[in-house]
């Protein structure tokens, strides 16, 4: 068993850390502020390949393994959770499903655009009666001769106001609405399709999250993905990739909390000595620590079994679960040692703490990770 | 007849003679602050993360802009540790063609003297041929600037120290470079060495693609003191003429100076005990603009 990371895993981090400290970290507090997605940032990260993450090669991808997707979206997101939000949304729930349940003509269709990062993919399911519950979701497509037309309205969708490649969650006709499900690739340009107001949301306020709306959209019946009734088990598989990226960034978003907290403990002052030296804070910094070392070995279990080929889901359920809890606890804290610094908008912290919450709410709440935890266990055989 | 003639000179092409690079590059710590080895007054570097040197990476990325221009073969080259090839993948994930280590007890605590012969050692016995030979002008870690020129000595080459602008003119280089309060055009005949300033060639991001393909051919070629003709006893520190004597943080002091008296007084006083730092800060003469309707 190994846990130091490899030099490859180094090299990784060592290069997303340069690049985003140097390129956004200047500009993460006005992008906050100003609620303005960073397309000037997008266009340095194409040529480096942060939108075709586990893209093959040959697709125009940089063909990363697991560990390494999760290491890239941990340091983006240690620097702007919200260019994080954006690149693993993009790389899992809008690239993955097509490179997994896609035809070799939809793959090389829809892919290389993505990966080049000239086409940003979002992914939804979520709908004003459906989020944890999946099987409530009202869009629907009505089969017709030369293909189907969608019908529906989706909230919350993450990259929704600038993506240009969409994955959509529809039921068919039929009884059966889990077996009547299907996933439909939608083009950013396509009649019928349009995106509504960006919501104002309490963090990750640079990702422009927005509903988007399905009135009579045609879609060719190539734009199905997989076969129809395999919807639900396309959204899974997707959320469970998801989950790791989210994990990834909850983690980063700790990290950074703690980072801030360590430098700011040693240089405040108060009764004559350095907080570092005040018992309780000692205290604060090695839960803190303790927290983000065992949501990384979590993280990166759960990436290693993605790359092994064995099945992930608990385990990507398990490190959601308490990366977004250690996200909340460590960046409560971090406002805590900042004081009442840490509740203004000087610092940081406060950011990391409005970024952290959404962590234990989106790609499953902590809720159905537990849920999913649970099945797990119970279905394993007495 | 005259046609006949361009046609034939046409199809006979002198054959392309690939250039040949070698960059050398050495991994410094991440961290400014470091322990120090109070007996050597080295530092303790493997406390350190390591880092590709800042002036290494300029002098890669003027190999790399000579490879996309004319195209040629790219040897990075580090001396150090084993855990100094972290920076020839990342070389290598860049664009260099080859990486090689050489690493050793022996050379362990070497001086720039040291250095320089090992690295010379290297060149003379596996890269017969080469053209140019690029060095970072000096390393964040100890900021000598002695290894280039030793090493140009070592291989009884040419060399130009401190270039802004490398171009490559057939058998020639051309190098820009920017010395106190001028800029200079300077031509060496190759094989030459040039040490490329710190403040040139931004390098480029790494792309993650290239960190991966880089790993999928992870080779790097390691190299010993006895590979390249030192004897078994070969000691770097003991055969090492520097002695360091002490080493030290430095102390930076400021002391604040406020010009007083009529806006004009002042304007002259500064211009005339401060001209030659503003000028040189600035690049130009300000001399010249100094009765330009003000």
């Amino acid at each position: 068993m190994e846990f130091n990371p490899c030099m490859k895993h180094q090299l990784i981090r060592k290069t997303v850390r340069e690049f985003a400290e140097s390129e956004i970290k200047p500009h993460v507090s006005t992008l906050d502020r100003e609620s303005r997605f960073p397309w000037d940032i997008v266009e340095k990260m194409k040529p480096l390949n942060f939108f075709g993450l586990q893209v093959p090669h040959a697709l125009g991808g940089a063909g990363l393994d697991t560990i390494s997707y999760a290491v890239v979206i941990e340091e983006l997101s240690r620097v702007s959770a919200a260019v994080g939000l954006c690149v693993t949304v993009h790389n899992s729930v809008g690239i993955f499903p097509i490179l997994e349940f896609g035809t070799d003509k939809q793959i090389k269709r829809f892919v290389p655009p993505m990966a080049r990062g000239d086409s940003i993919g979002a992914f939804c399911l979520t709908e004003a009666n459906a989020g944890s519950d999946a099987g409530g979701v009202e869009t629907h497509a009505v089969e017709v001769e030369d293909g189907f037309i969608l019908n529906g309205t989706k909230i919350f969708v993450t990259n929704g106001g600038v993506c240009g490649t969409v994955l959509v969650f529809a039921v068919t006709e039929g009884e059966d609405r889990k077996s009547n499900t299907g996933v439909f690739v939608i083009e950013g340009d396509r009649p019928g399709f349009s995106v509504g107001e960006i919501e104002d949301l309490c963090g990750m306020r640079a990702n422009p999250v927005s509903s988007l709306f399905f009135e009579d959209c045609w879609v060719p019946k190539t734009n199905l993905l997989g076969r129809l009734g395999q919807g639900i088990r396309i959204g899974l598989t997707a959320l469970d990739t998801g989950r790791i990226g989210v994990a990834a960034q909850a983690l980063g978003i700790a990290q950074a909390a703690f980072e801030d907290s360590v430098s700011y403990a040693r240089e405040r002052q108060q009764f004559n000595r350095p907080l570092s030296k005040f018992q309780t804070i000692q205290n604060y910094l090695a839960e803190m620590a303790t927290a983000i070392d065992a949501s990384r070995l979590l993280l990166y279990r759960a990436a290693a079994q993605k790359d092994s080929g064995r099945p992930f889901s608990a385990q990507a359920s398990m490190a959601k679960l308490h990366c977004s809890a250690t996200a909340r606890d460590v960046t409560d804290k971090a406002v805590q040692i900042h004081g009442g610094y840490g509740y203004s908008k000087e610092y940081d912290v406060e950011r990391y703490f409005r970024d952290a919450k959404v962590t234990q709410i989106y790609e499953g709440t902590s809720e159905v990770q537990r849920m999913v935890i649970a099945n797990s266990i119970l279905s394993q055989p007495r | 007849m005259k046609t006949s003639i361009k046609k034939m000179t046409g199809k006979w092409k002198r054959p392309k003679i690939m250039l040949k690079i070698i960059v050398c590059i050495k991994q410094v710590p991440m961290v400014s602050e470091l322990p120090w080895n109070p007996k050597t007054g080295t530092l303790k570097r493997e406390l350190a993360q390591g880092m590709m040197d800042p002036s290494s990476a300029r002098a890669l990325e003027s190999a790399l802009q000579i490879k996309e221009t004319k195209g040629a073969h790219i040897t990075a080259v580090t001396m150090g540790p084993a855990m100094a090839e972290e920076i020839l993948h990342q070389a290598k994930a860049l664009g260099a063609d080859e990486g090689v280590l050489l690493t050793d007890p022996g050379m362990a605590g070497a001086d720039t003297f040291l250095t320089s012969r090992i690295l010379a050692a290297f060149i003379q016995e596996e890269c017969q041929g080469f053209h140019l030979v690029l060095c970072g002008s000096q390393t964040s870690d100890s900021e000598t600037a002695q290894v280039g020129p030793q090493l140009a000595e070592e291989l009884d080459i040419p060399a130009i120290g401190f270039a802004d602008q490398v171009e490559i003119n057939g058998r020639e280089v051309e190098v820009h470079r920017h010395v106190d309060d001028f800029f200079e055009i300077l031509d060496m005949d190759l094989p030459g060495l040039i040490t490329v300033d710190l403040s040139a060639y931004k390098p480029r991001y790494l792309a993650l693609g290239g960190v991966e393909k880089a790993f999928e051919h992870p080779w790097i070629r390691r190299l010993s003191a006895r590979d390249l003709g030192f004897d078994e006893k070969f000691s770097a520190v003991k055969e090492s003429p520097t002695r360091i004597i002490d080493v030290y943080s430095p102390t930076t002091q400021k002391a604040n100076r406020v010009l007083k008296g009529a806006v004009k007084q002042v304007v002259d006083q500064l211009f005339e005990e401060y001209g030659k730092v503003i000028s040189s800060a600035m690049g130009k003469d300000l001399k010249t603009h100094e009765h330009d309707g003000v």
